[in-house]
């Protein structure tokens, strides 16, 4: 099967800083959810800021359709089709809503279309209809991740990448954002997602990758990582988990 | 597939870990400093030779420059407040001991240590107000700071506003008449070393470290942040106005624009970038390249409009290749000779 | 009543000037989080543009303007690519950058110097030393076009980061540099034009200043505590609010020296900077532009 997106050897790290990720590998399939694991300073947020263009890479390529991302700025790999949404979620918080909605078109070369695709993402996700003239700065954080989310279907891209997109957030949120992920990859949008919680992240991905120590030690089909004993013992807090 | 072994796995963790931190070496070379004290204590003998007045002042002139560099670093290297506004200390202490020296013939000598506490309780107050703002806004107020004091002084007609006072000029023979200021500074220098090494390594520098490196993670972890930083300004301004003191004498002037030209606050900083900013010997090293280099150019180019240049200049290249310092870039190289390491 | 007009009036003009000093600024600030210390001595070049042009050429300082602008913003664009592009790429404030600033403040008053000497310079075309009455109002007519000018300027540039899709860009970035840098926007390509606006507007400051103030290369030490409590008073990276500032300080700092001397007028501003951050000890600097 076409690969879309292929990271082979990656080697990268912050400013002069040492290599966080050194030998890092991934392929990710369309429509697909993808989950990456590992322990805190493993190198997962690091792999997706390399991936956007927010760091150099140093060594191996990371290949998007058949075609090197090396080298290209945020601005250039998100107009590839390949969407961020960092930690921090990225919302303008001296913006509205819609402005911020407004500001995910940016991109997009053509603006004729853009109001009446924001009009649609309000219709499937109320609540920021409901809070469409509220600063962003002053929504909980669930609403917050809802609106960075549904902020990436405004220029329809191939991937969208979340880093910790459970962050702060209550169980019964957390779940909602899975619920949003799961319809996003339902219209042939493939997830890439980073999660502390490995656990929660994987029973609702398709596909697991275990990073470590700046590379990669495992990749397959979620439920096989979920199961897999060295990996419960190592990442998963024992044998709880199954 | 890589082979996933638990305890491979583990070990080969550590590791990464190791190498990401670097770890230091711990052996000092002890003899080297205290050979170097005694051979400039040594150094005057050389009079007996001949007229080395020029050396006297060169080597007097840097180590009033270890002082202060030493002491900014305090503040600025270890605590990471950077303080633009330091010479300010540096003309309490002179202002206050030369007051004195002037109205009642104490030398400036003996005032130092005083000079210097008066340089701390005044940096006590003003870090209490300043210190509670970080990052661009603690930088602004400490030049803001000197503007204040510039205006204040150039205004007091009790320490002879901008013209500042005239100092008596000690009446030893020409050869030996700045031997007291040479020895005092060469005194105070050493102290001021020997004192950056000692709260370096104390439970107090450790505090100001993890303040430089994340505040917030600080104050949670449970150091008293705002005493610790205050108490580092004090300190530093300590040293610099102990330096303050005995310069008006040397000088057999005090007057503002000596002491509140905005140039004195740059080579602090400057030493200690170019030696390596937080480090012990960093301020030492900066200080006698700087002065060496000042010699050098004022000497060649003479216009101080191409001094100010050239040091500009200097602090642009040295921040933008070179922001670690001497000390620093070798340390990360692991090429630092034992001699300088006291970090 | 008559004379606390005046001193209205005069303060009044004079902020209007010191308002286009600090809005490149603040501009700066918002857009590169640089805390720009070079900024009041490439005031002092677009001073000396205005003075030379005069002097040599007899041109107005009014139609030197432009050229000032143009000057200095090449100046922006060569500093911006040799210096400031890399740290512009950090995206977060540092000392090193304050640092580098401060030391290239000390490099542009040193080449002024060794250029020009440390003579005090005045531009004088005609209406500088002239004024209008308004029965016992005077209004010198050097500060009065300075300040018109000045606020003419800074509306301009309010309308552009307002309506222009540029200018959209640039307050997105200054609200959130990752954030619009993920959504597509060039964050270089808008630090490089900002630098370059901001500087612009340094040179167009200076022209004005030239024939407002006597200057000299040294002097920009004095305006850079002056223009910092503008615009830590106003909301670093806020133009409106270091406007704002620039009008109340200037009208306070008249009425102070006129009472009490001009020595102290200048301290004014200090203390004002001292005092906001007293009474704000995050500072204004403290608000985060990124959420929590």
């Amino acid at each position: 099967m076409e690969k879309l997106l292929e990271v082979s050897s990656l080697t990268a790290g912050y400013g002069d800083g040492p290599a966080i990720l050194d030998g890092a590998h991934l392929s990710v399939e369309p429509g697909k959810i993808h989950c990456i694991i590992g322990p805190n300073g493993a190198g997962k947020s690091t792999l997706l800021k390399a991936i956007c263009g927010m760091l150099k890479i140093r060594k191996g390529d990371v290949k998007f359709k058949g075609q090197s991302l090396k080298g290209l700025r945020p601005d250039q790999v998100l107009r590839k089709g390949i969407c961020f949404v960092p930690q921090e979620r990225a919302l303008f918080p001296k913006m509205t809503v819609r402005e911020n909605l407004r500001m995910g078109g940016f991109s997009l070369a053509d603006k004729s279309g853009l109001e009446k695709r924001i009009d649609e993402i309000e219709e499937r996700f109320p609540i920021l209809r409901e809070r469409r003239d509220q600063h962003a700065g002053t929504m909980s954080g669930g609403q917050q991740q809802t609106l960075a989310m549904a902020r990436t279907l405004i220029i329809k891209p191939d991937i969208v990448m979340l880093d910790e997109p459970s962050l702060g957030l209550a169980p019964k949120i957390v779940a909602e954002m899975f619920d949003i992920m799961r319809l996003m990859a339902g219209e042939g949008i493939t997830i890439l997602l980073v999660e502390q919680n490995a656990l929660t992240g994987l029973k609702n991905a398709d596909w697991g990758v275990v990073l470590d120590l700046g590379r990669t030690l495992f990749e397959g089909p979620a439920d096989e990582v979920l199961s897999d004993p060295r990996i419960q013992e190592l990442y998963l807090g024992g044998k709880k988990a199954a | 597939m890589t082979s996933l072994d638990t305890n491979e796995v583990i070990t080969a963790r550590k590791a990464y870990y190791a190498g990401l931190a670097g770890e230091a070496d711990k052996g000092r070379s002890v003899w080297f400093p205290i050979a170097v004290l005694a051979l400039l204590l040594a150094l005057p003998a050389l009079q007996f030779t001949g007229n080395y007045n020029y050396l006297i002042h060169l080597v007097l002139f840097t180590a009033s420059y270890v002082v202060m560099a030493s002491g900014w670093n305090i503040l600025g290297g270890f605590a990471g407040y950077i303080s633009l506004g330091h010479n300010v200390f540096f003309a309490i202490g002179g202002y206050f001991a030369g007051m004195i020296f002037a109205r009642y013939g104490i030398s400036t000598i003996i005032l130092a240590p005083l000079a210097g506490l008066v340089a701390a309780v005044f940096g006590y107050v003003i870090g209490l107000i300043t210190l509670r703002v970080r990052g661009p806004s603690f930088i602004i107020s400490s030049l803001a700071l000197v503007m204040i004091f510039k205006i204040l002084f150039d205004n007091w007609d009790f320490v002879g506003g901008s013209n500042g006072l005239s100092l008596p000029a000690n009446d030893l023979p020409v050869q030996w008449a700045k031997l007291p200021y040479y020895y005092a500074f060469v005194v105070m220098a050493a102290f001021t070393v020997w004192a950056s090494y000692r709260i370096r390594h104390s439970k107090f520098g450790l505090g100001l470290r993890a303040i430089s490196k994340d505040e917030i993670k600080s104050e949670s972890a449970g150091i008293n942040t705002r005493f610790y930083k205050v108490l580092a300004f004090a300190i530093s301004a300590f040293f610099v106005g102990m330096a303050g003191a005995v310069w008006g004498e040397y000088l057999t002037y005090i007057r503002p624009n000596i002491f509140l030209i905005i140039l004195v606050s740059v080579n602090m900083v400057l030493m200690c970038i170019l030696g390596g900013k937080g480090t012990v010997a960093g301020p030492v090293i900066g200080a006698i390249l700087l002065v060496v280099f000042n010699e050098f150019f004022v000497a060649t180019l003479g216009a101080s409009e191409i001094n100010i240049f050239a040091t500009g200049m200097i602090m642009m290249l040295c921040l933008m290749f070179f922001p670690l310092g001497i000390v620093g870039t070798l340390a990360r190289l692991k090429k630092l000779p034992r001699i300088l390491n006291w970090d | 009543m008559g004379e606390i007009i005046q001193i209205v009036i005069l303060g009044l003009a004079l902020g209007g000037v010191y308002a286009l000093m600090g809005s490149g600024l603040s501009l700066v600030f918002g857009v590169m989080r640089i805390v720009n210390l070079a900024h009041p001595s490439l005031i002092m070049g677009g001073a000396y543009v205005a003075y030379w042009g005069f002097k040599l050429y007899g041109v107005d300082p009014l139609i030197m303007l432009p050229v000032a602008v143009v000057i200095l913003a090449a100046t922006a664009v060569i500093l911006y690519k040799l210096v400031f592009e890399r740290e512009a790429r950090s995206a977060k404030y540092s000392e090193m950058t304050v640092l580098l600033t401060f030391a290239l403040a000390m490099v542009v008053e040193g080449a002024l110097g060794t250029a020009f000497t440390n003579t005090q310079r005045v531009t004088s075309p005609d209406y500088a030393t002239d004024a209008f009455f308004i029965g016992d109002v005077f209004i010198p007519k050097g500060q009065l076009y300075a300040g018109m000018v000045s606020l003419a300027i800074i509306g301009a540039l309010a309308l552009f980061l307002k309506y222009s899709r540029f200018g959209y860009a640039i307050r997105a970035t200054t609200q959130n540099r990752e954030a619009a840098e993920l959504l597509g926007v060039n964050v270089n390509l808008v630090g490089l034009v900002s630098f370059a606006i901001g500087i612009g507007l340094a040179g167009a400051a200076g022209s004005l200043v030239s024939f407002v103030f006597s200057f000299y290369p040294s002097k920009h030490w004095e305006w850079i505590a002056i223009l910092m409590s503008l615009v830590v008073l106003g909301g670093m990276g806020s133009i409106l609010g270091t406007v704002l500032a620039s009008l109340i300080l200037s009208v306070i700092a008249a009425f102070v020296g006129t009472y009490f001397g001009a020595t102290w007028s200048t301290l004014t501003f200090f203390v004002a900077l001292f005092v906001v951050l007293m009474v704000r000890p995050q500072g204004l600097f403290g608000e985060k532009p990124e959420l929590a």
